[in-house]
């Protein structure tokens, strides 16, 4: 008989870190090692309650756990963000294509990410990371609503600055408290001259409207549209190009994608929808 | 055996029901439906004339399903060989279109792929075309070449049946018995009966003819009004892709029973509003427009581009189901006919 693949592999919530007031992570363990290529998603079910597409936000070359920040959105979400630790889940997957690394090679990174985006992005970034010599550089540019908003507080104040050809920017909508860096929508701190834009390729992930604004600043600044890469999201539910869902023109964002080029998806409209 | 004569249906689907489970068309208020047909209870004999209400889709592929069980995993059921007598040339040509789809290497649907390989697959010719078939406009014609274990074509004193697989070859062997030979003259009467129908239904389709590759048709009419004008009588029922037996669109969802949480997978509709809605409000086709824009695009253009075949058969099931009085054949018709206007235009232009 065939492999079922609707049939999830069973697995558990071991810890749970609030990130944000409304993005928590969590950290399953699956019962057997689970591979999966950065920026590819995982289909993670609530038994009994429904089923959502995720992006681990964990390095790839852990198997024996992985982390999944989930930002509480609707249902399905909303009953995550009310587990415990302990709480069996089922994951289906990795599906999609992830991020094409090896075309990122030799050149400079320059991530745009914003909100709940930067799950992938911190998968994308711990993997850059681990071979940094074979990038020019990696340069972020992150957003968030308010301080409070930013999730890997920790680690994108602290240890991920001081990283060898890590550029990191950082800028919130409203600041509050003891906020000293940029205040203003994410496209305030990007700028042409961040990096040679010929040795080049961008990275966008984040809310419709910030991918939106951040990819029309990227192309006017002169980056070619096969090498701005935008992880589309769409809403999806077998994740793998069957149930028709997640079809964004010709293509299915769960097997074609999440991760497309500018250039791939540009004719069709309404893709920020 | 490649092919026999008998003069009565009746002890070749008996002969069909001893084996396994057999489904037959009845005529149900002016429309064929598939039932069960039981040897000495239901068996009353019908050669429909065209395809049934209902699509093929229905054997393969339920409107709803188990799809999966925790914790524990079970394996799906095993699914007992079984009979399906009256499909037409358009039914076998919807079940190659949904193979593509979920017989795709890696990623197999083990269901519809269990149902696919226990179905004995009985066709048939067809008899008088439809008030709404169209198939001869998307390159299909009235009767099957290929496709079945067994097809069924009526001629003046009985009925020729041809063995399409080694399955139904062997079927014909078997029950060499029952059967006559078929002399060149009966094939050659069943070519000048395919014939008339088919010439009936190009006759009943000259108002749909497009001028132009369908593909080409819907794609160089992307940004047209037509899909907008085409939908402003519809009322989301949903119908035309519940029909369509090539659509496949479906949703996963959980439920929790006394002792286990189940996965069922759903037949559902591009036609519903919120069927790409996402969480946070975003929704890429809000408008009818933009939904019947993507339905057809995805028959005549996508699915083409990605499988090589359209996802659309013209058997005109979603022309009787509309209860919005949305007609495909014209919908496409307005398409070439605003193309082919164009097209005009611009030679005069460049002149
Ligand atoms: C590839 C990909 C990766 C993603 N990665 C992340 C990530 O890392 N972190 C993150 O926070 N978010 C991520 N998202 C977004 C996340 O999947 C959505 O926020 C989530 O699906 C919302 O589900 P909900 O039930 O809470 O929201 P709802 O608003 O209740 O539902 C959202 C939509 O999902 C559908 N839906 C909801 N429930 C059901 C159901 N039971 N059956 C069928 N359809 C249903 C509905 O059509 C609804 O419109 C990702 C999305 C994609 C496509
Ligand atoms: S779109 Fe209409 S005519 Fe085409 S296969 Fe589906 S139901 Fe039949
Ligand atoms: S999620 Fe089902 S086709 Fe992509």
């Amino acid at each position: 008989m065939i492999a079922n693949l609707y049939q999830p592999i069973n697995g558990e919530i071991v810890e749970i870190i609030d990130e944000s007031p409304t993005i928590k992570s969590f950290v399953i363990v699956p019962q057997s090692a689970f591979s999966f290529a950065t920026g590819q998603f995982v289909e993670l079910t609530l038994p009994g309650e429904g089923e959502a597409p995720f992006t681990p936000s964990s390095s790839p070359t852990v198997t024996e756990k992985m982390e999944i920040t989930i930002m509480k959105a609707g249902r399905v979400t909303e009953r995550l963000h009310n587990c415990a630790k302990g709480q069996p889940i089922g994951i289906r997957g990795p599906y999609g294509n992830g991020y094409p690394i090896d075309e990122f090679v030799g050149k400079h990174v320059y991530i745009v990410g914003g909100g709940v985006g930067l799950a992938p992005i911190r998968s994308l970034f711990l993997t850059l990371v681990d071979r940094i010599g074979d990038f020019k550089s990696v340069v972020c540019r992150f957003g968030a609503r308010t301080p409070a908003d930013f999730i890997y507080k920790d680690a994108l104040l602290g240890p991920w600055q001081k990283l060898d050809g890590v550029n990191i920017k950082l800028t919130v909508d409203q600041a509050n408290g003891d906020w000293s860096g940029n205040v203003g929508v994410v496209t305030t701190i990007l700028n042409p001259k961040d990096v040679d834009i010929a040795n080049a390729v961008a990275v966008v992930c984040g809310p419709p409207i910030m991918m939106k604004f951040a990819t029309v600043n990227l192309l006017e600044y002169g980056f070619d549209p096969k090498t701005v890469y935008l992880s589309m999201e769409k809403n999806m539910s077998c994740g793998v190009g069957k149930c028709g869902h997640c079809m964004l023109g010709k293509y299915y964002v769960c097997k074609d994608g999440p991760v497309f080029t500018y250039d791939q998806v540009c004719k069709y409209p309404k893709i920020w929808e | 055996m490649e092919r026999a004569f008998i003069s009565r249906l009746k002890p070749f689907l008996d002969a069909v029901a001893e084996k396994m489970d057999l489904y037959v068309p009845r005529k149900v208020e002016g429309h064929y439906v598939c039932e069960r047909y039981e040897p000495g209870a239901n068996d009353a004999v019908e050669l429909n004339a065209i395809r049934a209400c209902t699509p093929a889709k229905e054997f393969l592929f339920p409107l709803r399903e188990l799809a999966a069980v925790f914790p524990e995993a079970v394996e799906p059921k095993e699914v007992k060989p079984f009979a399906v007598f009256g499909l037409k040339a358009c039914d076998l040509r919807s079940m190659e279109i949904l193979d593509k789809v979920f017989t795709e290497k890696e990623f197999e649907d083990p269901f519809y792929i269990a149902r696919r390989q226990a179905m004995f697959v009985i066709a048939s010719d067809c008899s008088e075309p439809g008030e709404s078939c169209f198939c001869n406009i998307l390159d299909g014609q009235p009767y099957a070449e290929s496709g079945f274990d067994l097809n069924v074509s009526q001629v003046e004193d009985g009925y020729i049946i041809a063995g399409g697989s080694a399955q139904g070859k062997s079927f014909l062997a078997a029950h060499a018995a029952l059967f006559g030979d078929v002399p060149d003259a009966l094939l050659a009467e069943r070519q000048r009966r395919r014939d008339e129908v088919r010439n009936q239904l190009e006759k009943a389709n000259v108002d749909f003819e497009l001028r132009a590759p369908v593909q080409e048709i819907v794609e160089r009419g992307y940004e047209s009004d037509v899909f907008d004008a085409c939908a402003a009588t519809c009322v989301e029922c949903q119908a035309c892709t519940r029909v369509c037996p090539t659509c496949h669109c479906f949703y996963l969802y959980d439920t929790a029973q006394t002792d286990y949480f189940a996965k069922m997978k759903m037949w559902d509709s591009c036609m519903r509003i919120g069927y790409a809605a996402v969480a946070g409000g975003g929704n890429p086709r809000k408008l009818l427009g933009d939904r019947l824009r993507h339905r057809l695009m995805h028959k005549f253009a996508y699915f083409l581009e990605r499988y090589g075949v359209d996802m659309c058969v013209g058997c005109g099931r979603c022309v009787d189901a509309e209860a919005g009085d949305v007609d495909i054949r014209v919908v496409l018709k307005r398409l070439s006919d605003e193309l082919t206007g164009k097209g005009k235009a611009v030679a005069n232009k460049t002149k």
